[in-house]
């Protein structure tokens, strides 16, 4: 029985569960980070660095993060740069392009907190990364934080775009299941649900959040 | 001892030009007040002072400090304080976090004692029972008077008032503008713009008529209220008055 088939390799898809989380959690935590520095830098208007930040985002927004991934990987393998492997190059892609669309939320966060708070900050003396830190940022997080949550659940399917690459994540590993079993139905409906196991609970979570913020 | 002074100040927003040319000298303990229509550009005078807004050409003066200078405008901020017209308390902190965040991350306090001036500070503005509620949780003329608690805190030598009080319910005007009464009677130096007249004739030792970006008329309120010699003025007190 194929189900059977299956069930005897789990221990492959575990595998390739791990790989897929690892992924995630790593590009989430980078991506933010990224994202939140060039949303301050961008709303921070420094002169000369609004162009080249443009330019990033829309460059990294504007391309199939599949062909990010495929040239970061061969790129990296043409210009000889070692400790390129699949999943730097995997967390390297998605950073960048889950990046600038993270700067994007970050920058209407920041931009939906009213002018005066920067003017009454500023008018006490505060610096402007104090005023970033301890004024404008609070007021920001619960702003984004649903729609934040709503690209993580994209972010974690776009880790499947890595088995291009030869990543082994879930979709990968499946795969490998398939070439040995066969069944590819019955294994992509494997793990179709395990994508969906992880997702909805945070599309539950993002609804929450949405409606906290709506109260707030 | 001159602490404002404002020597041919232009300011210009792209095409249209907002203050052209004002002069004006604030004295240690003076109390000035600013009248005019709205969009002459009074607000924008002091939004001038107080660093919030580059200048074209002329130059301001506060306490020595040369605040058209971008290198050394900063330090105007530990000479004034401002009040603004929708009071901008920050809604995620506690009207006491809102009085000390300033002497913590500025004045570098730690917590004990940045809690006993704010404290202090919110007494002075007859809240200290509000300390631990947010902005969402007060009525407008108490958000207002935490509002020039954290001002105060900072131990400024001028205020700043921007319509301090075109944001309140009448009924509540009353209890901003008696703070405000106090402090000028402890001899804070204070510029206020404002639509209040009363408040302006009773606290005011000077007025100042400001009409599309030039300083038209000033004089004491006793003058300027009731004997105006520019017809601008004229027609607008009329205006105001007539209400």
């Amino acid at each position: 029985m194929g189900w059977q088939g299956i069930f005897e390799s789990s221990g492959i898809l575990f595998t390739g569960l791990v790989n897929t989380l690892l992924l995630s959690v790593a590009s989430i935590a980078t991506g933010t980070t990224l994202g939140l520095i060039v949303a301050l830098l961008r709303t921070a208007r420094i002169r000369g660095l609004g162009l080249p930040l443009r330019l990033y985002l829309e460059i990294f927004r504007g391309s199939p993060l599949l062909v990010q991934m495929l040239f970061i990987y061969f790129g990296a393998a043409y210009l000889g740069i070692r400790g390129v492997d699949t999943f730097m190059a995997a967390l390297t892609a998605l950073t960048l392009y889950e990046g600038a669309l993270i700067s994007e939320i970050f920058r209407a966060g920041i931009e939906a907190v009213p002018r005066g708070q920067r003017e009454a900050a500023r008018s006490l003396g505060l610096s402007r990364y104090q005023i970033e830190r301890y004024v404008i940022l609070p007021q920001t997080v619960p702003i984004v934080l649903a729609p934040l949550v709503g690209q993580y659940i994209g972010l974690v399917k776009d880790t499947a775009l890595a088995t291009a690459i030869g990543y082994f994540e879930l979709v990968r590993e499946g795969q490998a299941i398939i070439d040995r079993i066969g069944m590819p139905i019955e294994t992509f409906i494997v793990i179709a649900g395990i994508y969906f196991m992880i997702c909805y609970p945070m599309s539950l979570a993002a609804r929450r959040l949405e409606t906290r913020a709506l109260h707030a | 001892m001159t602490m404002i002074e404002l020597r041919n100040v232009h300011k210009r927003f792209d095409e249209l030009e907002v203050l052209k040319g004002i002069n004006l000298t604030v004295e240690k303990g003076e109390v000035v007040i600013i009248i005019g229509a709205s969009g002459s550009g009074k607000s924008t005078m002091l939004r001038v002072i107080n660093n919030l807004e580059p200048i074209q050409a002329g130059e301001v003066w506060v306490a020595g400090i040369p605040v058209h200078d971008p290198k050394q405008a900063g330090e105007v901020h530990r000479i004034a304080g401002m009040v603004f017209q929708q009071f901008n308390l920050f809604p995620h902190l506690t009207a006491l976090q809102n009085v000390t965040l300033a002497l913590r991350k500025v004045k570098k306090l730690d917590q004990k004692e940045a809690d006993r001036l704010g404290g202090k500070a919110l007494e002075h503005v007859g809240l200290a029972d509000k300390a631990s509620a947010y902005p969402a949780e007060m009525s407008g003329g108490q958000q207002q008077r935490v509002a020039i608690a954290r001002a105060l805190a900072m131990e400024p030598e001028i205020m700043l008032f921007d319509e301090a009080t075109s944001a309140l319910d009448p009924e509540l005007v009353g209890e901003v503008t008696g703070v405000m009464r106090q402090l000028a009677a402890e001899g804070m130096t204070m510029l206020v713009v404002t639509h209040e007249m009363g408040f302006a004739r009773d606290v005011g030792d000077r007025v100042v008529f400001v009409d599309e970006g030039v300083i038209a008329e000033e004089g004491p309120p006793e003058v300027l209220f009731t004997a105006p010699s520019n017809p601008r003025t004229q027609q607008f007190l009329h205006r105001v008055l007539d209400r």
